[in-house]
């Protein structure tokens, strides 16, 4: 299993015509140049780490122990119910190391190649939509959407003043964004996931200590500790963390930290 | 206008309609399914308004109507789950609600009492106490110490020790902590808390909305 590197371009050329694959899952964020040959062969991309299947999470107990990332047993609940040709699956700093496990777990659950990758990507494509004034749901639907292109987004939004903050990965439900003003600026692992530096520690760990700042982190998630540390550490913050699904006492949370704080009327 | 605050087991009422409006209280479990009041906050409030009010919010306003001094924690205990704001110098400082690991903690209070026949304002802090994390999983902690010779009046008393306990490490561990809720009315458990305890009963949520309509200019104080 490759884990300190991803396939060179020779390796990766190779392992595509072979397979030819027309769909491909991809897990966290790729390199760029993976992702450009993927996007030059015109594949169609599947970011499993989203909500692309209604299937009861139930299916993947049998897998992945019930305690787990969520965002990583939605990966597996995807990859068992579409139909895919390939998976790649980064499991670089910029994702984790379970991602590390759940790709040896589906290598050897799944009769298609799952590929492994590092991906150290540096160079900044920019974070506009982290900055933009746009509906939160939205704003983040754009960001994650951007993992399936290796360029930046065509038509970038302008930035805002900010009144309100965001830390953290895209969570699993994307009901807890609703209630958050459209002058919400993103931050954390949503912003390197935009910038397409996924493992830029520096920018992950960048906040604004003047606007009211929710830091997230899915349960069972070692970002669980970043988010914590960095909420003790910011003036006026409320640090969250989230299983499958936003419960009422996190949404009355996240709506009382918002008012209280004067992030919205 | 109606103001309500509706808990899990009981519901409070304040009729700004009357001449000298003053709190009552309804078993939930007896409300009209067709009742709409004008604004709502609690576990069912939903349900039975025209406009709502998220418990946090209204806890915070009733605290801030309440409480004269900038630097404070409140921490309402329910029948349902626990839940708690601490401003400092004026400013929202954390917040936290716990609806899960606390679950059903003053409803198994109530429940206990009855079942046991029970005072609560007769009962001593007891000296030892259980580790309690969840109403229903504590009640096997009774039944051990029972088992195990203890009385049952002795062994009830360290389980809301136990609660009081949890509730205040939820809380932060704090110096002294202002108390909303009907748990204001047990002594035993008011007593169980190992720091300076403020009462201020269970109408801080309704207070709350009364906060709200004034600050919208929709009542006079």
């Amino acid at each position: 299993m490759r884990r300190h590197a991803s396939p060179d371009s020779h390796e990766l050329q190779t392992l595509l015509d072979h397979h030819r694959p027309r769909r491909v899952g991809i897990v966290g964020q790729p390199p760029r140049a993976m992702i450009a040959e993927l996007n030059h062969r015109a594949c169609e991309i599947l970011d499993l780490d989203a909500l692309l299947v209604s299937a009861d999470m139930e299916a993947t107990i049998t897998i992945l122990p019930r305690v787990y990332c969520a965002i990583l047993r939605t990966v597996v609940l995807n990859a068992l119910h579409l139909e895919l040709d390939m998976i790649c699956i980064d499991t670089g700093p910029g994702k984790c190391d379970s991602a590390l496990y759940v790709a040896t777990i589906l290598r050897e659950t799944l009769a298609i190649p799952v590929v492994t990758t590092v991906n150290r990507d540096a160079e900044p494509c920019g974070h506009p939509f982290c900055r933009a004034e746009l509906d939160l749901t939205e704003k983040f639907l754009a960001i994650t959407s951007g993992v399936k292109s290796a360029l930046p987004s065509a038509n970038p939004p302008l930035p805002c003043r900010p009144t309100a903050g965001f830390w953290g990965v895209p969570p699993r439900d994307f009901a807890i964004l609703a209630h958050f003003p459209t002058t919400t600026h993103v931050y954390g692992w949503s912003r390197c996931l935009e910038n397409k530096t996924p493992a830029d520690l520096a920018l992950e760990l960048h906040y604004n200590p003047e606007i009211p700042t929710v830091f997230f982190a899915q349960s069972f998630c070692a970002k669980t500790a970043l988010a914590r540390h960095l909420a003790g550490r910011h003036p006026k913050a409320l640090y969250l963390d989230l299983d499958l699904h936003t419960t009422s006492s996190a949404r009355a949370k996240v709506q009382a930290f918002l008012e209280l704080t004067g992030a919205t009327p | 206008m109606i103001l309500a605050d509706f808990g899990t087991s009981y519901s409070k009422f304040l009729d700004l309609a009357e001449a000298a409006p003053q709190p009552r209280i309804l078993a939930t479990k007896e409300l009209d399914r067709n009742l709409k009041v004008d604004l709502a906050t609690g576990h069912n409030g939903k349900r039975f308004s025209q406009e709502y009010v998220n418990e946090l919010i209204a806890l915070a306003r009733g605290a801030e109507a309440l409480i004269a001094e900038p630097t404070y924690l409140v921490l309402d205990c329910g029948s349902r789950d626990i839940k708690y704001i601490r401003y400092r110098d004026g400013q929202l400082l954390d917040m936290g609600w716990n609806a899960e690991c606390g679950a059903s903690m003053g409803f198994t209070i109530e429940l206990l009492e009855r079942y046991y026949n029970l005072d609560f304002r007769h009962l001593p802090v007891p000296a030892k106490t259980f580790s309690v994390t969840c109403g229903v999983l504590g009640i096997s902690d009774i039944f051990d110490a029972i088992t195990s010779g203890d009385g049952e009046a002795e062994a009830v008393a360290r389980f809301v020790k136990g609660i009081a306990i949890n509730a205040y490490r939820f809380a932060g561990s704090p110096e002294k902590l202002y108390l909303s809720g009907g748990l204001c009315d047990n002594p035993l458990f008011v007593q169980s808390f190992p720091c300076q305890v403020e009462p201020l009963g269970r109408f801080v949520l309704l207070r709350g909305l009364r906060h709200i309509l004034t600050a919208k200019g929709l009542e006079s104080k």
